[in-house]
C-alpha cells in the first residue's frame, strides 16, 4: 500500500460522491446520465489505480476497457430512451414521468 | 503533476454537474475524460488511456451532443437553486470524511500476491476471454436496444 494509491482512491471517492449527488438532486434526464458517467469515471480510475499500486496494470487495464465498453452501451441505450421520452412528453424533466405512478 | 491532473479531473466533473447549459456540461465531461486519460498514460495504462480518449471523450461526447441537439428547445428544466447552493457544503463534508476514513479503510484491504508477466494482448486474450465475449454481447445488446427504440418512435409518429 502506498501513498499515491491512497491519494488516488481519495479522488475516486470524490468523483463517485459528485456523481451520486448529481443523481440524487438533478431533475434533467441528460444531467442524470452525466452523473452516471462521472461515477463510471471514478470506477475506471479505481481499477487502474489499484492495478498500478499492486503491479497488476495489465489485468486492471483489461477490466477498465470492459467497464468503458459496457458504459458506452448503457449511455447509448439511455440516450435513445431519453429521446423517445422527449418525443412523448416534450420535456426532459424527470418529474413529468408519472405514467406508471400508482 | 499527478495532483494537478486529478484536481482538473474532479473540477471539470463538478463543472459538468453544476453547469446550467447542457452543451457546456457535455464539453466539461469530455475535458474531464481527457484529464483521466492523461492520468492513465502517467500510470503506464496506455490501452486504457487510448480507450478513454477515443471512446469516452470522443464517442460519448458526440452521443451526448446529438441527443441534446435532438431535444433542444424542450430542455428548460427548472433545477432547484437550493441544490446548487448546498453542493459546496456537501463537497466539503465529503472531503473531510474522505481524509478521515480512506487511509484506515484501504489499510484493511489485503495485498494481491505476485506481479504479472507477458504483454497486454496475452493477458486480454488468455485471461479475460469471457470479458471479451461479454463486451461483444453488451455492444450487440446496445445496438439492438437503440434500433428497437427508434423503430418504435418512428411508428408512433406515423
Amino acid at each position: 500500500m502506498n501513498n499515491l494509491w491512497i491519494l488516488n482512491m481519495g479522488f475516486v471517492a470524490l468523483l463517485i460522491g459528485t456523481g451520486i449527488y448529481c443523481l440524487l438532486t438533478m431533475k434533467n434526464l441528460v444531467k442524470l446520465l452525466i452523473g452516471l458517467e462521472i461515477i463510471a469515471k471514478g470506477v475506471t480510475l479505481a481499477l487502474v489505480a489499484s492495478g498500478y499500486a499492486r503491479d497488476n496494470i495489465l489485468v486492471a487495464q483489461s477490466l477498465a476497457i470492459t467497464v468503458i465498453v459496457v458504459d458506452v452501451a448503457v449511455i447509448a441505450t439511455a440516450l435513445a430512451i431519453i429521446i423517445s421520452i422527449n418525443r412523448h412528453t416534450k420535456s426532459l424533466d424527470v418529474r413529468k414521468l408519472t405514467k406508471l405512478k400508482g | 503533476m499527478h495532483l494537478f491532473l486529478m484536481i482538473g479531473l474532479v473540477a471539470f466533473s463538478i463543472l459538468a454537474v453544476l453547469s446550467r447549459d447542457l452543451l457546456k456540461s457535455a464539453i466539461c465531461l469530455a475535458v474531464a475524460s481527457i484529464f483521466l486519460a492523461l492520468v492513465f498514460f502517467k500510470m503506464n495504462a496506455v490501452y486504457a488511456g487510448v480507450f478513454e480518449v477515443s471512446v469516452v471523450a470522443g464517442l460519448i461526447t458526440v452521443l451526448f451532443i446529438t441527443a441534446i441537439a435532438l431535444t433542444r428547445g424542450d430542455q428548460e428544466v427548472a433545477e432547484s437553486r437550493r441544490h446548487m447552493l448546498i453542493f459546496p457544503l456537501f463537497f466539503l463534508i465529503l472531503i473531510v470524511i474522505d481524509i478521515l476514513v480512506m487511509k484506515k479503510l484501504l489499510g484493511q484491504i489485503p495485498a494481491i500476491a505476485g506481479s504479472e508477466a507477458g504483454t497486454f494482448g496475452e493477458v486480454l486474450w488468455n485471461q479475460r476471454t469471457f470479458d471479451l465475449v461479454g463486451q461483444i454481447g453488451a455492444i450487440f445488446a446496445g445496438v439492438l436496444a437503440v434500433l428497437a427504440l427508434f423503430r418504435q418512435g418512428g411508428k408512433s409518429h406515423e
